[in-house]
């Protein structure tokens, strides 16, 4: 009875597996967005608001600018780097991976695995002990 | 008059506190076995006092006494009774006074209902707590003072900002300071456990159901914060990663981990240095939560109150907390051997643990980066949203499994059963997420990997939940929760995949069309109330497919005292989404920017967390039940 459970269960994740390969590649990346992009940029002149959501002249004017970066065939991050050097880091909710940025980005995921380090440390070493 | 009340009010507290420090430090020494009677009725003088000074502040705001600066800068006489009162609390003064009286009362309360638990204990506990009641006593004194007179005594007040004159305000700050200052009272405990060697189970059972309560009202904070935001900033959205919302989310972090721990060492006697670590940084967190944002350090929505000398203070008085106990703890330290199973409950609690620490720690980083950019290169750097959703989303999903997983493992046992549920419920998974993106064609990795797993630990729950009420073995407290949590990402994704957002410049009587809806807008009305006039708009939006119509009437509010223009969205909410309109002028024209969006299932969200909450009250009023 528990070699047939046993069975089922690897002939039903080989069976998964392939359900969610498939659902992958059927579906289409949606294409960027300039609300995405909106979204990631903050309105300097407004209390932690983002272009998208305020309607100061600033922001209207960002919008304009963002509007023909996209239509010059600008990528996403292109125009984050031309209001980067236009208005200073500040303005991009999504900082930047460079040398100063390192920390930011490489701190969470250093704990992640260090935890995990600390977990599986605990565990195995009660095991041989027992 | 009332200034003088307040201030002998605050001085007798003082004498109080000190009074029952010395009374319970005698307490110790003596040999008595119960502790004295006269310190039980100071302290409950102590909680009366307190309640009456924060009465008298309230009575100064209901009669707009305005010879009290803390009056004269905060409130007006054409507010409305509830905004006059709810102002006691919405200005940083007053929201100190707020916390004393949560110190006060939890004390008073651990102290009676603990009556069980080892006599030094419990005093040691009531004295580290009011050493804390002292150091913030000796802040409002010296730094914050409400009751303040001011002379010549000015005819009419400043008036209180008009966002924070909204009912959800209200109640969000002390719903909040329950969370945030109830976590005090377990800070105190853990100091007096280290320090009175009281590390069995029982210790944990004399804190968990002040965790928990902590941890409900925090939740219920958070939540009635984010209801606001959502529908009083006109932005759309109910989370925006903004530094105070993170300082929040801190302290409820460690408060999750917490009482997750707590069954471990009460369970195995396991993990109780961990505990105490837990204990120690959750208050911890909360205060630096309330320097960083009343130091006016960060830069954020709620810098209602920021001044550098507070910060300087309650730095502090930070550094002396955390330096103590960590002095403490080191000396206390001993290595614990027990053993952990792989498979075992306890593993999973410390998994739960371990994602806890790894969010706390990103959301801890995220918030304080730029001050460090700032202050080491002078390139000030936003991280916003799209940082925490990069980093914590994909965590989230594996978080999520192990969420589903973690309650059936049994205690020290090396086993596992159910192994063949759990492939249903991922096969069940699956499927709905294909039909999801068959029906709606909306598919990104991510988002779908996120619904996927909400969705395996919400089928996972739910048979736990039929199981509970079938083998009638409620462990309902703990279904419920996991549940709650399960449908709350589900929601959230669901939400941020299908939400629509367009606006539009338009003129009166101008009609837009776009994917399947039309949006009219009608015409314009100007009103007058007591304490601001209005523009309403009247717009009429059409959905082709549903063939349904909806009148929305978005405002334009100005406001006299003090003078302010607010944005006022309209909302229709149903069960199936909500419909969210903003509108405003724009500067020499006639157009308004409109703004729609539709939000689907976001009253799901509430309710969810809601759930969440009811699950936490749902296992105190059980443990209460078996004490």
């Amino acid at each position: 009875m528990k070699k047939f459970w046993r069975k089922l269960v690897k002939n039903k994740l080989f069976f998964l597996t392939f359900v969610f390969f498939f659902t992958t590649l059927s579906a289409q990346e949606k294409s960027i967005d300039q609300n995405q992009i909106f979204k990631n940029l903050r309105c300097l002149v407004c209390q932690g608001q983002s272009i998208s959501d305020s309607n100061s002249d600033f922001a209207q004017t960002v919008k304009l600018v963002v509007n023909d970066l996209i239509e010059e065939g600008k990528t996403e991050e292109e125009i984050y780097s031309f209001m980067a050097e236009k208005y200073g880091d500040w303005i991009i909710y999504r900082p930047q991976l460079n040398k100063q940025n390192f920390m930011l980005w490489f701190l969470p995921y250093a704990f992640l695995i260090g935890g995990g380090l600390i977990i599986f440390y605990l565990i195995r070493k009660k095991r041989e002990k027992a | 008059m009332l200034s003088n009340l307040g201030n002998i009010l605050l001085f007798s507290k003082v004498l109080l506190s000190l009074t029952i420090i010395y009374f319970s430090y005698q307490c110790i020494k003596s040999s008595s076995v119960i502790i004295f009677k006269k310190i039980y009725q100071i302290s409950l003088l102590q909680s009366t006092l307190v309640l009456g000074c924060f009465f008298t502040l309230i009575a100064a705001y209901v009669v707009s006494d305005f010879s009290l600066i803390n009056v004269y800068q905060n409130s007006h006489t054409a507010k409305p009774l509830l905004y006059k009162i709810s102002g006691t609390w919405g200005n940083h003064e007053g929201s100190l006074l707020l916390w004393i009286i949560i110190l006060t009362i939890f004390s008073f309360l651990f102290l009676i209902y603990n009556n069980k638990h080892p006599k030094n204990y419990r005093l040691y506990t009531l004295i580290i707590q009011n050493v804390l009641i002292l150091g913030f006593l000796f802040f409002i004194l010296f730094n914050s003072n409400p009751f303040l007179s001011l002379s010549p005594i000015p005819k009419e007040g400043l008036g209180l900002n008009p966002i924070l004159q909204d009912p959800a305000l209200a109640i969000h700050p002390p719903l909040l300071y329950l969370g945030f200052v109830g976590s005090s009272i377990y800070f105190s405990a853990a100091i007096a456990s280290l320090i009175t060697n009281y590390s069995e189970k029982s210790f944990a059972f004399s804190i968990k159901n002040w965790v928990l309560i902590s941890w409900g009202f925090q939740t219920l904070g958070i939540l009635v914060g984010s209801i606001w935001a959502y529908y009083e900033l006109g932005w759309g959205g109910f989370w925006f990663w903004d530094p105070v919302e993170n300082a929040s989310l801190l302290p409820w972090f460690a408060m999750t981990a917490l009482f997750h721990s707590l069954l471990v060492l009460e369970k195995r006697n396991l993990l109780y240095f961990w505990v105490i670590i837990l204990c120690l940084i959750t208050f911890t967190l909360s205060v630096t939560g309330t320097f960083l944002v009343r130091s006016g350090i960060l830069n954020s929505v709620h810098t209602f109150a920021s001044d550098p000398s507070r910060g300087i203070y309650i730095l502090s008085f930070l550094s002396i907390m955390i330096f103590g106990s960590l002095f403490l703890l080191l000396n206390k330290y001993r290595k614990e051997n027990k053993l952990i199973y792989s498979n075992s409950k306890e593993t999973f609690v410390l998994i739960n643990n371990w994602f806890m620490m790894f969010y706390l720690l990103t959301v801890l980083v995220g918030t304080l980066y730029p001050i460090f950019t700032d202050a080491l290169t002078n390139n000030k750097i936003s991280v916003g949203p799209p940082f925490y959703n990069t980093v914590i989303l994909p965590v989230v999903v594996i978080f999520l499994f192990f969420m589903a997983i973690g309650p059936k493992a049994k205690w020290i046992k090396n086993r596992f059963d159910n192994l063949g549920c759990f492939a249903l419920f991922l096969f069940l998974a699956l499927v709905v997420n294909f039909f999801i993106i068959y029906f709606f064609k909306s598919f990104t990795i991510l988002s779908n990997l996120v619904i996927i797993s909400s969705l395996f630990l919400i089928f996972s729950s739910f048979f736990d939940l039929v199981n509970s009420i079938l083998k009638s073995r409620f462990d309902l407290a703990r279904t419920i929760s996991h549940l709650s949590f399960g449908f709350l990402v589900l929601f959230i994704g669901l939400n941020h995949n299908f939400s629509i957002e367009k606006d539009f410049n338009m003129r009166v009587g101008e009609v837009k069309s776009f994917d399947n809806y039309e949006i009219q807008l009608q015409n314009l009305e100007l009103k007058t109330y007591n304490n601001y006039k209005a523009i309403i708009g009247n717009l009429k939006i059409k959905n082709y497919v549903l063939k349904e119509e909806r009148t929305l009437n978005p405002e334009i509010r100005i406001y006299d005292n003090p003078q302010t223009l607010t944005y006022e969205a309209a909302i229709k909410t149903n069960f199936i989404k909500d419909y969210y309109l903003t509108m405003s002028n724009i500067d020499r024209s006639e157009f308004y920017n409109i703004k729609f969006q539709k939000k689907p299932l976001m009253i799901w969200i509430w309710i969810s967390v809601a759930m969440l909450v009811f699950g936490g009250f749902l296992r105190i009023f059980k443990n209460a039940k078996i004490n």
